[in-house]
């Protein structure tokens, strides 16, 4: 089922169009990947789904049902300019943002605080929001976006500001996240996490949805069936690209040679990407 | 409207700025600064200036002398035997403040020249109560030089001084002892802090909203909550913050003006016996020395009556109420700029339209001090703009009831009415990004919304 289905939805400021009739789905309890160039709408969307902004026409449904101000409670949304109040304590401000969406005050710091020792950095508490690094008031931003334990988190760039290390931690409870059952919308131009994390992708260019579906079937619907076989005959190792036909390894059994491995060649996410966006210009 | 979230909105809000360093200075030392000047005005008024001035007086004329009677200010020593040149050369060692010189009488002209020295100047008080007591001696020479029998009475029972009472009658015909000057003053402080306070706390309201929009928290915020329950519960809490500091300037003021009043007239009691502090209440009620309208009201005296005169209680109950929907209204306005701009010195040029009425009702409330019930100061007590400012110093002279609450309703109005402009502008601005916006954008965004 969809947690969010956007129908028909369309946007535009003045005279600029920022979406253009968009319908997509995103499936409950799957992590999707929201891709496009800069300026493609991408940001536009996520606010229509965060009910920051609305739409000119098209709806979205959440969980089946058109979406209402009470359901942003069980989104979080994570923007890519990241803000917090830089003069406030850490402890408050994390307070504040998780009592706005709707928790209570003992709710909030139970789950701060447990958040706040996975993490490491109970210390924080009592420091102002100015003290910290840019990598540090990350995470504070991404706690911020999680504790209320909502079932649809948006998250934009991530991993960006995040050393490898960091970048891993939060790539890990993204990944935990999904399996407590949250979904996660990944707005990215790191195609790798992509290929890593997401299951369902959505494609924006200039104000139109490009493409959707599974990142799979994607791959493998722009990649030229390729698969490369490495076989063993009487000279040694060789492997080979060849056309995926039906019965292919079939022909290499009966010339007798032994099979090592035989993969499909799928091409890179990146590759599609600009594919699909160089194409439409 | 979600009013939960609205309530958690208004106590951050509240508390931000009630726990800054910046919001207990100004709680401590603007009262500190008006009782300080109550009371050092009331020191001033009440304290004889400094020790009594020693002046040699030469007197070439020979008829000053019964004139230059000592008093508590001015001590005279009569200095025959020196000339003037060595005196006024050798004034310090010779224990004098100053040295005054009077020519010898002109027979003729029936005139002198006087002149006096020192070293530090005399203040206008010393030099003018001198002048007068020198121009005395001359009018009753010149007087006693004409040689008519009685003429000295009956230029005195020629001489006119009327004072002017007045009184303000109640419709149940209670006369009431009054001075517009009373009024003025009262009229032209309320004007000036309500004036100070909208600009003050309207400000504050932007300079929220800038921070918000500055630190790109406010995406985050607007993710859980509306845009416009952002805005309002800001505004409700920075009034509230407004309203807290009142309470405390109001009980501060007082304490320190009550504390500081008693010890300085307790220690003034003390050392002054009963004679003398009617002498100096004498003298401060400006009654004439010459006793010919003792029975007039001392200056205190109408200035109490007056300040009784006035309901106080309804004066600041309409202060509260006309700085409440006066903040109201431009903190939503200011609220509108604040989310075009992403720092605070771009917002110079936007604000423009709004300092201007503010200004405009400041400058015509200065001038219904002078003529309260003229058709200015009517219109701008009544147009919501200025009314906050133009009303509230109109009321000490007296407002109908029915002028009171149309301004009111105007003003509540145009509040609903603005708040919900303000509103749409707001949604809109704070998450434009990059861009100087000027109010043709405003504009644009108030369409789109």
């Amino acid at each position: 089922m969809a947690i969010i289905e956007c129908r028909e939805v369309c946007k535009n400021f003045g005279e600029k169009v920022a979406l253009d009739h968009v319908s997509l789905q995103i499936p409950e309890g799957q992590i999707f990947g929201l891709l496009g160039p800069n300026g493609a709408g991408k940001t536009t969307l996520i606010r229509i789904i965060n009910r920051i902004t609305i739409p000119n026409g098209g709806e979205v449904l959440f969980q089946g049902r058109p979406i209402t101000q009470r359901d942003v409670e069980k989104i979080g949304y994570m923007p890519e300019e990241r803000g917090l109040y830089r003069k406030m304590k850490v402890g408050d401000q994390a307070m504040y943002l998780a009592q706005l969406k709707g928790m209570s005050a003992g709710d909030a710091r139970a789950a701060l605080k447990d958040w706040f020792i996975r993490f490491g950095i109970q210390s924080w508490w009592d420091k102002k929001v100015e003290e910290l690094s840019k990598g540090m008031a990350q995470k504070l931003q991404f706690i911020t976006t999680v504790v209320h334990r909502p079932s649809l988190m948006i998250l934009d760039e991530p991993f960006s500001g995040f050393d490898p290390v960091n970048a891993d931690v939060i790539r890990k409870e993204i990944l935990r996240l999904k399996e407590e059952g949250a979904t996660i919308i990944l707005s990215t131009h790191n195609m790798e996490s992509v290929e890593e994390l997401c299951d369902n992708i959505a494609l924006i260019n200039k104000s139109r949805l490009v493409i959707t579906g599974g990142v799979e079937d994607i791959r493998r619907k722009h990649g030229n069936n390729n698969v490369e076989v490495v076989y063993t005959d009487g000279d040694g190792r060789h492997t080979e690209v060849v056309q995926n036909t039906p019965g292919l390894l079939q022909s290499y059994l009966e010339k007798g040679l032994q099979i090592n491995s035989y993969r499909e060649l799928m091409p890179r996410m990146n590759d599609i990407f600009i594919k699909l966006v160089t194409e439409a210009k | 409207m979600n009013l939960r979230t609205i309530g958690v909105i208004i106590r951050r809000e509240y508390l931000n700025k009630v726990k800054k360093k910046s919001f207990l200075i100004t709680t401590l030392v603007v009262p500190i600064l008006i009782a300080g000047l109550t009371v050092g005005a009331m020191y001033v008024m009440m304290t004889t200036k400094d020790k009594a001035k020693t002046i040699a007086v030469v007197d070439g004329s020979g008829i000053v002398a019964p004139y230059l009677q000592d008093t508590e200010t001015i001590q005279y020593r009569f200095v025959t035997d020196t000339p003037v040149d060595s005196i006024k050369t050798r004034l310090e060692a010779l224990g004098y403040d100053g040295v005054l010189s009077v020519s010898a009488l002109n027979g003729e002209t029936k005139d002198f020249t006087a002149d006096i020295f020192s070293q530090k100047p005399f203040g206008m008080e010393v030099t003018d109560d001198i002048s007068d007591k020198l121009d005395k001696a001359l009018e009753d020479y010149r007087i006693s030089t004409y040689d008519i029998e009685g003429l000295d009475r009956i230029l005195k029972e020629v001489k006119a001084d009327v004072s002017l009472k007045a009184y303000t009658v109640a419709a149940d015909g209670e006369e009431k002892l009054s001075e517009a000057g009373v009024y003025s003053i009262v009229s032209m402080l309320l004007g000036i802090f309500i004036f100070l306070f909208i600009t003050l706390f309207g400000g504050m309201v932007m300079s929220a909203v800038i921070e918000e929009k500055s630190s790109r928290v406010v995406e985050v915020l607007v993710s859980s909550v509306k845009a416009t329950e952002l805005m309002f519960g800001k505004i409700i809490g920075v009034a509230l913050v407004a309203l807290t500091q009142f309470l405390l300037w109001i009980i501060l003021s007082g304490a320190i003006i009550g504390v500081a009043g008693k010890a300085i007239g307790g220690g003034l009691l003390a050392g002054t016996d009963p004679e003398q502090i009617a002498a100096m209440a004498q003298q401060m009620g400006g009654s004439e020395i010459d006793g010919m309208n003792l029975e007039a009201p001392s200056d205190l005296e109408v200035v109490m009556s007056s300040l009784r005169n006035m309901n106080v209680g309804q004066i600041i109950g309409l202060f509260l109420l006309f700085f409440i929907f006066g903040y109201l209204l431009y903190a939503s306005l200011y609220a509108a700029i604040g989310s075009a701009v992403e720092n605070e010195g771009d917002t110079q040029q936007l604000q423009m339209p709004l300092t201007i009425p503010l200004m405009l009702g400041y400058i015509i409330a200065l001038y219904a001090f002078r003529a309260p019930d003229s058709s200015l100061a009517i219109f701008g007590s009544l147009f919501p703009f200025t009314s906050p400012i133009v009303m509230i110093a109109r009321l000490p002279f007296g407002v109908p009831g029915w002028q009171i609450w149309l301004s009111i309703g105007l003003l509540v109005l145009t509040f609903a009415g603005c708040a919900w402009l303000s509103a749409k502008i707001y949604k809109v601005g704070i998450l434009m990004f990059g861009k100087k916006s000027t109010w043709k954008d405003l504009w644009k965004w108030l369409r789109q919304s």
